[in-house]
């Protein structure tokens, strides 16, 4: 598949979007796609090498999908060197599944103390019950329990978030045992149904580069993401 | 440096807050003054620890542990430091701001400056603008100190500061951000008189803010 200007297409995206972009992506690009592990953002620096890495692997001047929010500015400083670069404007993962920005900052005004599980974070990421488990085998009960609530006594919410009602279902009980876990802190379980807007959107615009539209940051080459572009002043 | 000193900033580093009161206690009763235990033991560690946090080579547990041990070991020292005449060297008001319920960062400048010398009236965490500009009023700082864990929330950084503008109050304070996705390029963005990449870095910021670094 080639778009409107002719450049080869080429995708890096999360796992979390993964299942996603596959029904999008057509099959080439799909088996062609990498899909990189979850987590890369707990230490943001090392998202930003990892996704420079595999874009500096590809020399013919190319399209490139990204399939990452600003992710902790994850993505900040990424260079686009000769191809040209095309990631949604979304802070995270939760904006992109919630289908806009402005359905997440909605959620962060209604109830801050949020904690998201998506399909992908359930599957090969964390969650608090997750990482009490971890906790305990490293340092005991009494030490993990207090790390725990140091870490998210002042949450209140615990919200399953995905774009289709076949993966709520599907995720429903194993979320459901981490909203058991976080009574502790009385955290209340929710399930947010979002869409597949933006990232159907994604793939829609490589097709037609719209450099106005304002939920899609385009890079051109030798150009940057930079944070402010996500962030404004 | 003092042998119990290295002791002491290795075991903030390491996190363990059964043994630093007994370290600050011998070093106090080696002689070493109040501010030295402070400045080259626990500091030293705490600088540390921010360090290696930022680089991803130590996580939210170890840090957590590593600011426990910090109270514990500051528990003992306060009253020596107040004590051997360490004067109050300026008021900061301090919050995690709207929208944001992360503290665990503010916390530890909070922690830093008043060991620094700072009164520090801490306001919490998913703070308001207005909550900022009545704390102002009402405590008369030198300095406002807001922190951020996510993306999403740093833009209320912004809107505080703003309204600190609209509320005739900026030019009586310098205001300092910090948190996670914060670097010196957006606190310019949003005129901050300044940024601590650390807990560390925050306390030597607000000392310099106020003219006493």
């Amino acid at each position: 598949m080639s778009t409107s200007e002719s450049l080869p297409l080429v995708v890096i995206a999360c796992k979390v979007f993964q299942g996603l972009l596959e029904a999008y992506l057509p099959e080439d690009v799909a088996a062609s796609t990498t899909f990189k592990d979850y987590g890369l953002h707990r230490v943001p620096s090392k998202l930003t090498w990892s996704v420079q890495d595999e874009i500096d692997r590809i020399e013919q001047p190319s399209l490139i999908l990204l399939g990452y929010g600003l992710c902790g500015n994850g993505l900040r400083g990424v260079k686009s060197r000769q191809h040209t670069l095309v990631i949604p404007r979304a802070d995270d993962c939760i904006a992109i599944l919630l289908g806009s920005r402005e359905a997440y900052l909605e959620e962060f005004e209604s109830e801050p103390g949020t904690y998201y599980l998506t399909k992908g974070w359930l599957e090969s990421g964390s969650d608090p019950l997750k990482e009490y488990n971890e906790y305990l085998e490293t340092y005991g009960q009494e030490e993990a329990l207090w790390l725990m609530d140091q870490q998210y006594q002042h949450y209140k919410r615990l919200v399953l978030v995905a774009h289709s009602r076949a993966d709520l279902d599907a995720f429903r009980s194993q979320a459901q045992a981490v909203a058991k876990f976080c009574e502790r802190w009385d955290m209340h379980y929710e399930e947010k149904l979002g869409s597949d807007r933006f990232i159907a959107r994604l793939v829609e615009i490589a097709s037609s580069l719209d450099k106005d539209d304002k939920d899609f940051l385009i890079v051109p080459p030798g150009g940057e993401i930079r944070q402010e572009d996500f962030i404004g002043g | 440096m003092n042998e119990t000193l290295e002791k002491l900033s290795t075991c903030i580093l390491e996190g363990d807050s059964e043994a630093a009161p007994g370290l600050v206690q011998q070093a106090l009763d080696d002689g070493v003054v109040p501010k030295t235990i402070l400045d080259e033991g626990m500091v030293v560690g705490m600088n540390e620890v921010g360090d290696r946090f930022r680089r991803g080579d130590m996580f939210v547990p170890e840090v957590l542990m590593s600011a426990d041990a910090m109270q514990s070991g500051l528990e003992i020292l306060r009253p020596e430091l107040v004590s051997s005449g360490v004067k109050l060297i300026g008021k900061v008001v301090l919050g995690t701001v709207q929208g944001d319920l992360h503290d665990i960062g503010k916390n530890l400048v909070g922690m830093m400056c008043e060991g620094a010398g700072f009164e520090v009236i801490d306001l919490g965490f998913n703070q308001k603008p207005e909550a900022f500009i009545d704390a102002v009023k009402e405590h008369q700082p030198d300095l406002v100190g807001m922190s951020a864990l996510l993306t999403t929330t740093m833009r209320a950084m912004g809107h505080t500061i703003k309204s600190l503008e609209e509320a005739g109050l900026r030019e009586q304070v310098k205001v300092m951000v910090g948190g996670a996705p914060v670097d010196q390029a957006f606190a310019d963005r949003i005129g901050a008189d300044g940024y601590g990449s650390n807990a560390v870095a925050g306390s030597d910021l607000a000392k310099r803010l106020v003219g006493a670094g």
